[in-house]
C-alpha cells in the first residue's frame, strides 16, 4: 500500500470522527430525566405565548435586533472590505513590491478575532459607559476582522497573470488591481457579505447585555426562567426574519448572476450598505434607542506587572488551555464533518429538504438552549458542552455547503448516476468534491469562531479558557482578564497559521480558486 | 448611463447625512434605572413599565429602564455613571459600591434583609436532608451546581457555606461545580438528575413549588442556609447634584413608602414578591464583602 | 444480434423549441454506430437520452427492454458515457478518476477508501496503459493535466465501467487529426471489449466524414430529426449536402 493521499472530500468527512467519542460518552451518560421538560419544549412550539405583553416586547425586541444587525453588519462589511485590501499581500506587492506589511496588518487582525464580540462589548462598556454604540461596536470588531480575512485571503489567492500583463503593459498599480482582481471579487463578495448578515442578526442577540433589549433578550429571560411558551414566541419572530433576510438575498443574487460586471456588482453592493448603515440609524430612534446618548469616558483600571504575574500563576493554565483545546476540535469536528456526512447518508431530495430544517433549527437555537436540552439527558461532561456547540455550528456550516451546491451545476453528478454508481457514492464524487476545497476553507474559518465560542458553553463543564475568563469578569479581576485575553489571541493565532498551512497543503497552493469563487462559477 | 453614478452618489450622501443627522442629542435630565433581570420578559416588562411610571409621577423626572441581562455589564454600567438607581444582588451591589464610592444603598424588599437559598437533591442521589451545617460533606463526589456565576444566593452564599462545611469545589465529581446559568435551571437540572445536588434561591424554589414545576418524587430540599441580606437598591452619589438637593431622599422615601393599598404599587409590589420595601444601610451587606473577598469575587 | 437500445417516439422540448422530435431508432450489439450532424441538431441530446441522464417530454428509451429512467445500478452500468466536456472529478487525482469508473459494483466504503489512498492500482494502471498514458500519472491531479490527457483519462474511466454500450459526444472535436485518429481507435480496436469477451457496441458523435468508414452505419440528426439512418457505404456526397447543407 502506497502513501495515503487524503482527497479534499474525505478531509471535510474525517473530522466527523469526533462524533464517535462524543456520542459515547453521551450515550454512556444518558438519562431520561429531562424526557418531560422537552416534551413542554417540543410542545411550546406550536403554542408560543401570544399574550399582549410578550408579543408586543418581542415584536420592538426583533426591530431592534433586526435594526442592529443592519447597522452593524454594513459597518463591519465596510471596514472588512478596506482592511481585507490593506492586508492582501498583492497590494502591497503590487504597490511597494513587498509584502511585509500585509502580512503584519493581517496578524494585528487576529486579534480582533480572537475575542467574542460578548468580551469585546464588556472592555468597551468599561470605558465609555452604557450606549448603544458599545453593543455595535463589539460586534462591528471581530466581523469586520473576519470579513478581513476572507477578502484577502480571496485577493491573495487570485490568478495573478492578468495582473502582471497589465503592469507590463504599463497600467498604473491601483488601476491594474482594480481590473484584474476586481471583476471576479463581485460573486465573492457578495456571496460572502450575504452570509454575514445572518450572523450579525444571531450575533445581535448579546444586545440585551448592554441594556438595548432586543429579541435576544427576551429569549435569554424566558430561557432562564424556563418559560417555553415565551422562547418559541422570539424563536419563531426571529425565524421569521431569519428566513425573510435569506429569501430576499436569494433573490439579490440571482438579480447579480445576469450582470457579470463585478466592479459594477461591488460598487452597488457598497451603496446598499452604505444606505442600510444609514437608514438604520433612525431605526433605532424610532425604536426608542438613541445613539446621539453622549459617552462617559472612564479609564479602565489598568493591572500592574505584578498583578499580572500573579494572575499568570493564580490560574491552572495546562488544564485550562488543553480543555479548551479539545473542546475546540471535538467541536469543530462535529460541526464541520457532520454536514457532508449526513448529506451524503441520506442524499435524496426529501433527505435535503430536512436536513435542512434541521440545520435552520440548530442555527436558530442560541447554544446555551441546546446545552441546557444536552445536559437534561446526560451528565455534565466535555462532551456536553462540545456538542451542544458543534451542534450549532453544524447549522451554519450545513448552510454554506448547501449554498455551494446550490450554485454548482449538477453535469458531474449527472455523469457519475449513468455509469450506476449509487446514489451515495454519486452525491459523494459528483457532488460533494467539487465544493469540498471552498468548504475546508470556510471550515478553517469556522475554527476560529468556535474557539471564541467556548466562552458561552463554559458554564456547561465550568471548564476551559472560555468559563475561566467569565468568572475573572464576574470578579473584575482586570490582570486575570488581560492575560486571558492574550492567551486566546495566542490561540487564534496559531490555529490561524496551522490552518492556513494545511489550506495550501491540501489545495495546493498554485491552485487558484480555493474557496467562494468555485461556489459562482 | 453616465449620470446614473452620479446621481446615486448624491442620494447615497443625502441618505447619509440623513442618517447621522437623526441620531440627535437628549439634553433632558432621566432617571436611569437598571435591573439584572431574573425573571421571565413578561412580568419584567409589566414590572418596569408599572415601575417607572410611578417614580416619574412622584418624582417629577422622565425615568427610562434598561434592562441589562449581564452582571458585570450592569457593575460596569454603574461605575460608569450610565445608570442612575440599579437593582442588584448582594454580591453585585457591594462590587458596584467599591468601584463607585459614596454610592448609596437606597433600599431593600422586607424578604431581602433575611434571605435564604436552599440546597436542592435528587432523591435518587441518596443524599439525605441535613441536620447541621457538616452533613454538606455528603456533597463530596456528587455531582453539584450552582446558578449563575455572580448570583449571591445561587453561588456566593452557598458556596460560602460549602466551604465552611469544609466541602471543595474540587472535591465535586468532575473536579469542579456546574454553573446552570439560572435559578430555574438548577431546579430543572437537579430535578431530571444530570446532577446530584445545587443551590438555589429560596424565593424561586417557592414560587416553582407553587406553579406545579417541582415533582417532590423526584427533588428536594435537603437544607435552608441561615439567612444573610441580598437584593437592594443602589444609587449613584450625585443624584442630589443632578435632580436637585434631596432627591435621594426623595427616591428612598417613594420606594418604601410604596403601599398594597393604591392598585398601581400594589402590582408592583406583587410583581417584585414583597409586602414593602424597607430602609436598608450597607452595614448589612459587611459579611456579603468579607465572603466575596475570601472566594475571590471581590479583589 | 441482440437488440440493446430501443428509442421509441422521443420528444424532448426546451424553451427553444425541440430538441429531439420524434426520434425512433435501435442498436443492436455489435454495431458502431457514427452520430452525424450539425451544431445544436440534438446530438448531445439524443446521448443524454441514451443513456437516462435525460428523461425525454414523450416517448420511451428501453435498454434491453427496460426503460432507462429507472435502471438498476447494474444495468445502468452497462451504458459508458464519455461526455463531451469529459466531467472529470478535478478534486482527485487520476487513479482515483479512473476508480470512480467501478462505482456502480462497490459499496459506499470502498468509494471512501477511494478518496483517502490508492487502491486497486493494477486496474487503473492497466486502463491506464490501454489508453496510452504511462502509469506515472496515476497519482497526478486531474487538474494538472493537459487536453489530451485529460481526454485519456476519461476513456479509461470508461474502460473501467466495463460497459456494453458505448456513448461518446465528440471525444475528436478539437483534436489535431493525427491524434482524433488515435483516439477513434482507441475506442474501435479490440481493448475496448468488455472482459467477457463480448462484442463492442459504439454509438458516437462525430463531424469528420473521413472517418465514417470505421462505422457500420451512420445516423444524421438535422433540428432534432433523424433525416439518414444508412450503413456507412450509402454515404454520399449528396447525402452529405442534405445533412450539413443549409434547409
Amino acid at each position: 500500500m502506497r502513501r495515503l493521499s487524503p482527497t479534499p472530500p474525505i478531509l471535510s468527512l474525517w473530522p466527523a470522527l469526533a462524533l464517535l467519542p462524543v456520542l459515547i460518552s453521551i450515550f454512556i451518560s444518558f438519562h431520561n430525566g429531562g424526557a418531560t421538560l422537552l416534551w413542554e419544549f417540543i410542545c411550546a412550539a406550536v403554542h408560543p405565548s401570544i399574550q399582549a405583553e410578550v408579543v408586543q416586547s418581542g415584536f420592538r425586541g426583533i426591530q431592534i435586533t433586526l435594526a442592529t444587525a443592519l447597522l452593524s453588519w454594513s459597518l463591519s462589511s465596510i471596514c472588512g472590505i478596506c482592511l481585507g485590501i490593506a492586508s492582501a499581500r498583492v497590494v502591497w506587492e503590487t504597490f511597494l513590491g513587498e509584502s511585509w506589511p500585509a502580512i503584519w496588518i493581517r496578524r494585528i487582525l487576529a486579534i480582533p478575532r480572537a475575542i467574542h464580540e460578548l468580551l469585546w462589548g464588556l472592555l468597551l462598556l468599561q470605558m465609555v459607559g452604557l450606549s448603544p454604540w458599545v453593543a455595535i461596536v463589539a460586534i462591528v470588531i471581530p466581523y469586520t476582522s473576519l470579513v478581513a480575512r476572507v477578502v484577502s485571503d480571496q485577493l491573495d489567492t487570485q490568478d495573478r497573470r492578468a495582473l502582471r500583463g497589465l503592469k507590463q503593459a504599463g497600467a498604473g498599480s491601483s488601476s491594474a488591481l482594480i481590473t484584474a482582481l476586481g471583476p471576479a471579487m463581485g460573486p465573492v463578495l457578495l456571496s460572502y457579505i450575504g452570509y454575514r448578515l445572518e450572523c450579525a442578526l444571531r450575533g445581535a442577540t448579546v444586545l440585551g447585555v448592554f441594556g438595548l433589549g432586543g429579541i435576544g433578550t427576551d429569549l435569554q429571560l424566558a430561557l432562564q426562567s424556563l418559560q417555553f411558551n415565551d422562547v418559541w414566541t422570539a424563536l419563531w419572530l426571529l425565524a421569521a426574519v431569519m428566513f425573510s433576510l435569506e429569501q430576499i438575498l436569494s433573490l439579490i443574487r440571482r438579480y447579480f448572476k445576469f450582470s457579470k460586471n463585478g466592479i459594477w456588482q461591488i460598487f452597488i453592493m457598497l451603496i446598499v450598505l452604505l444606505i442600510l448603515c444609514a437608514l438604520s440609524i433612525p431605526w433605532l430612534n424610532a425604536v426608542d434607542i438613541n445613539l446621539g446618548e453622549p459617552l462617559h469616558w472612564s479609564p479602565l483600571p489598568l493591572p500592574t506587572v505584578d498583578e499580572l504575574v500573579n494572575a499568570i500563576h493564580a490560574l491552572p493554565w495546562i488544564q485550562l488551555i488543553s480543555s479548551t483545546m479539545l473542546l475546540t476540535v471535538l467541536a469543530a469536528g462535529i460541526a464541520i464533518g457532520t454536514p457532508p456526512l449526513a448529506m451524503m447518508l441520506w442524499p435524496s431530495r426529501l433527505g435535503i429538504a430536512i436536513q435542512r430544517i434541521i440545520w435552520g433549527l440548530l442555527r436558530l437555537i442560541p447554544i446555551p438552549l441546546t446545552a441546557l436540552f444536552l445536559l437534561l439527558f446526560s451528565k455534565p461532561s466535555l462532551a456536553v458542552a462540545a456538542l451542544a456547540l458543534g451542534a450549532h455550528n453544524i447549522g451554519v456550516m450545513g448552510r454554506l455547503l448547501q449554498e455551494g451546491l446550490d450554485q454548482q451545476s449538477d453535469n458531474n453528478l449527472k455523469a457519475l448516476s449513468a455509469t450506476g454508481a449509487g446514489a451515495r457514492s454519486a452525491w459523494l464524487y459528483g457532488c460533494f468534491s467539487g465544493q469540498s476545497r471552498s468548504y475546508l476553507a470556510y471550515a478553517a474559518y469556522r475554527m476560529d469562531v468556535i474557539l471564541r465560542e467556548t466562552v458561552v458553553v463554559g458554564l456547561v463543564g465550568g471548564t476551559g479558557l472560555g468559563w475561566q475568563l467569565i468568572e475573572s469578569l464576574g470578579s473584575f479581576n482586570w490582570a486575570q482578564v488581560s492575560v486571558l485575553i492574550t492567551v486566546f489571541t495566542a490561540l487564534t493565532l496559531i490555529g490561524e497559521s496551522i490552518t492556513d498551512r494545511l489550506r495550501y497543503h491540501w489545495t495546493g497552493f498554485t491552485k487558484k480558486l480555493p474557496m467562494v469563487v468555485d461556489l459562482q462559477s | 448611463m453616465s449620470s446614473r453614478p452620479d446621481r446615486a452618489f448624491v442620494l447615497t450622501a443625502l441618505i447619509c447625512c440623513f442618517g447621522v443627522l437623526s441620531c440627535s442629542n437628549q439634553t433632558e435630565k432621566t432617571l436611569r434605572i437598571g435591573a439584572i433581570p431574573d425573571q421571565n420578559p413578561e412580568r419584567l416588562n409589566r414590572l418596569y413599565g408599572l415601575l417607572s411610571t410611578e417614580l416619574s409621577n412622584q418624582l417629577n423626572v422622565p425615568v427610562r429602564y434598561k434592562a441589562v441581562t449581564n452582571y458585570p455589564a450592569a457593575v460596569s454600567a454603574f461605575r460608569t455613571n450610565s445608570l442612575d438607581l440599579v437593582w442588584f444582588g448582594g454580591l453585585t451591589g457591594v462590587q458596584a459600591r467599591l468601584q463607585k464610592p459614596g454610592a448609596e444603598v437606597v433600599a431593600q424588599r422586607d424578604i431581602d434583609a433575611k434571605f435564604t437559598s436552599v440546597f436542592i437533591a435528587n432523591t435518587k442521589s441518596g443524599i439525605k436532608p441535613l441536620k447541621s451545617l457538616s452533613g454538606l460533606q455528603q456533597l463530596n463526589g456528587k455531582r453539584f451546581t450552582f446558578g449563575s456565576e455572580s448570583s449571591t444566593s445561587g453561588r456566593l452564599m452557598p458556596q460560602h457555606f460549602l466551604q465552611q462545611a469544609g466541602v471543595q469545589m474540587k472535591n465535586f465529581s468532575g473536579g469542579q461545580p456546574g454553573f446552570s446559568g439560572s435559578h430555574d435551571a438548577t431546579i430543572a437540572l437537579v430535578q431530571s438528575g444530570s446532577y446530584d445536588a445545587g443551590a438555589l434561591n429560596e424565593s424561586v424554589w417557592k414560587s416553582a413549588q407553587k406553579n406545579g414545576r417541582i415533582d417532590p418524587a423526584k427533588v428536594k430540599v435537603i437544607w435552608r442556609t441561615p439567612p444573610y441580606a441580598d437584593y437592594h437598591w443602589l444609587a449613584q452619589p450625585n443624584l442630589d447634584k443632578k435632580f436637585g438637593n434631596g432627591f435621594t431622599n426623595k427616591l428612598k422615601s417613594t420606594l418604601t413608602g410604596l403601599k398594597k393599598s393604591s392598585e398601581p404599587q400594589e402590582k408592583i409590589l406583587e410583581l417584585f414578591g414583597a409586602n414593602s420595601f424597607i430602609d436598608a444601610s450597607q452595614k448589612q451587606y459587611i459579611t456579603i464583602e468579607k465572603i466575596g473577598r475570601q472566594l475571590g469575587k471581590i479583589q | 444480434m441482440r437488440r440493446l437500445l430501443d428509442i421509441r417516439g422521443v420528444f424532448v422540448h426546451s424553451s427553444r423549441g425541440s430538441r429531439l422530435n420524434d426520434i425512433n431508432l435501435s442498436i443492436s450489439s455489435g454495431e458502431r454506430v457514427a452520430l452525424v450532424g450539425s451544431n445544436g441538431s440534438g446530438k448531445s441530446s439524443l446521448l443524454a437520452v441514451a443513456n437516462g441522464s435525460l428523461i425525454p417530454d414523450s416517448g420511451k428509451v428501453l435498454w434491453q427492454n427496460y426503460s432507462t429512467s429507472n435502471l438498476r445500478q447494474r444495468q445502468r452500468q452497462k451504458i459508458g458515457t464519455l461526455w463531451q466536456d469529459l466531467r472529470l472529478v478535478e478534486e482527485l487525482n487520476v487513479a482515483q478518476n479512473i476508480n470512480s469508473g467501478a462505482l456502480a459494483n462497490r459499496n459506499l466504503l470502498w468509494a471512501l477508501a477511494n478518496l483517502l489512498g490508492p487502491i486497486e492500482l493494477k486496474a487503473c494502471s492497466e486502463c491506464l496503459e490501454k489508453v496510452g498514458l504511462s502509469t506515472s500519472v496515476l497519482s497526478a491531479k486531474v487538474s494538472e493535466l493537459s487536453g489530451g490527457q485529460r481526454q485519456r483519462v476519461a476513456i479509461a474511466r470508461l474502460l473501467r465501467q466495463k460497459p456494453e454500450l458505448i456513448l461518446a459526444d465528440e471525444p475528436l472535436f478539437s483534436l489535431d487529426p493525427i491524434l482524433a485518429e488515435e483516439i477513434l481507435h482507441l475506442f474501435l480496436d479490440n481493448t475496448m471489449t468488455s472482459d467477457m469477451d463480448e462484442e463492442r457496441t459504439l454509438l458516437m458523435s462525430l463531424h469528420q466524414p473521413c472517418f465514417f468508414q470505421h462505422f457500420d452505419r451512420v445516423i444524421a440528426l438535422k433540428s432534432g430529426r433523424v433525416v439518414f439512418d444508412q450503413p456507412a457505404n450509402c454515404l454520399d456526397e449528396e447525402a452529405l449536402a442534405l445533412i450539413y447543407g443549409s434547409a
